[in-house]
């Protein structure tokens, strides 16, 4: 899964989708086509200001969308888009949609372990982060009351 | 990522592409986990698997990008072409449309790769014979008419499935050996990793899998 979520879309790819989404809005009417194209490129940028607008596409299609298959394809870019960000919970909350058009659907199993893992990879960062700052800070409340005591 | 002893000498990156339910995640279920899996979902975008195989007592590592067949994700599955050293691509034995759709995937093929790339055509579902609509012979004589490697294959019971990945790999060797694949070309779709950790000269601690890698 870190592959899949780690791939970086090629500035070319980016520019061209962008061009023909722009040249079809110029004319008045996005086809479906055209913006997730475009959106499945956004979401694949290493710039989180694209990773946002491609989710804000995706959740427009979503909108849109009534076809159980179509709607499953943009929760799971979504999720990956949230993922690329670092906003797990975010993540979390497109991928479980997903179980309820196709429950066994293993990508998105698999993307969901890969989130849960992450999430739980930061948590463990965030207890070592207070957890050495409370450390640091009893140091600090010591030596203090041991000068104020030597005092 | 820590720096030790890599366990294999090659990575070399394979595409899986042909057209909607032709059995491509099938296939690559079937080469890494030596399992079939029934009621596979269409695929979202892209796939990804890996395993290491071994080719002329050289360890190799296979990493497979199976690609979405439907049309509607085909912009993105073009962007997983470029570097790859080989291409699988697939077609169904008992649809003929699948089969004739072969020349568009060809074309896709040669021109989103390098002109090394090996291209594997895999005939899949041989297992169900009685429904056949594609002929051996037929599709034989196509890939030798395009310079393709041919095999026709069952994702269900295994038949030939090992063949075909690991012909590929040594096709790809053997260009390495006889020199027409230059490992040094920006989209070879290959990366020599020393066998041994290499002790740099300068300092910065080179990740492994990241240089050169089109991913």
């Amino acid at each position: 899964m870190d592959q899949i979520v780690n791939e970086n879309v090629s500035a070319a790819d980016l520019k061209k989708y962008e061009g023909l989404y722009l040249e079809q809005q110029r004319r008045g009417h996005v086809s479906e086509r055209t913006q997730f194209d475009y959106a499945l490129c956004l979401v694949r940028s290493k710039y989180a200001e694209d990773k946002h607008k491609g989710i804000s596409f995706l959740m427009d299609l979503l909108r849109s969308s009534s076809d159980n298959q179509t709607m499953r394809d943009y929760y799971f870019y979504i999720a990956v888009a949230y993922t690329r960000l670092k906003d797990y919970e975010r993540a979390l909350d497109n991928v479980e949609p997903i179980f309820k058009l196709e429950p066994n659907n293993k990508q998105a199993q698999e993307l969901k372990t890969y989130i849960k893992k992450k999430l739980k990879n930061d948590g463990l960062i965030g207890m070592a982060v207070v957890g050495g700052a409370a450390l640091a800070l009893g140091g600090v409340v010591a030596a203090t009351i041991a000068a104020v005591k030597k005092s | 990522m820590a720096a030790g002893p890599y366990n294999y000498s090659y990575i070399f990156k394979y595409i899986i592409i042909g057209d909607m339910g032709v059995g491509k995640s099938c296939l690559l279920h079937q080469f890494t986990e030596k399992k079939f899996m029934a009621d596979c979902p269409h695929t979202i975008g892209v796939e990804f698997g890996t395993r290491i195989i071994e080719v002329a007592s050289q360890k190799i590592k296979l990493q497979i990008w199976d690609t979405a067949g439907q049309e509607r994700f085909r912009a993105v599955t073009r962007s997983y072409y470029r570097g790859a050293a080989g291409a699988l691509m697939v077609y169904d034995i008992t649809r003929r449309s699948t089969y004739n759709h072969l020349s568009s995937w060809l074309t896709d093929a040669r021109n989103l790769t390098n002109p090394n790339t090996v291209i594997f055509l895999i005939g899949n579902k041989c297992d169900l014979d009685a429904q056949r609509d594609v002929t051996y012979e037929e599709a034989k004589q196509f890939a030798e008419e395009n310079g393709l490697m041919f095999l026709e294959c069952s994702a269900k019971t295994g038949e030939n499935v090992e063949d075909a990945f690991l012909d590929t790999a040594k096709k790809i060797y053997q260009n390495i050996q006889d020199g027409s694949l230059d490992l040094n070309a920006a989209e070879s779709g290959v990366q020599h990793k020393p066998a041994t950790p290499r002790i740099t000269m300068n300092a910065g601690v080179q990740p492994p899998n990241k240089e050169g890698c089109a991913c």
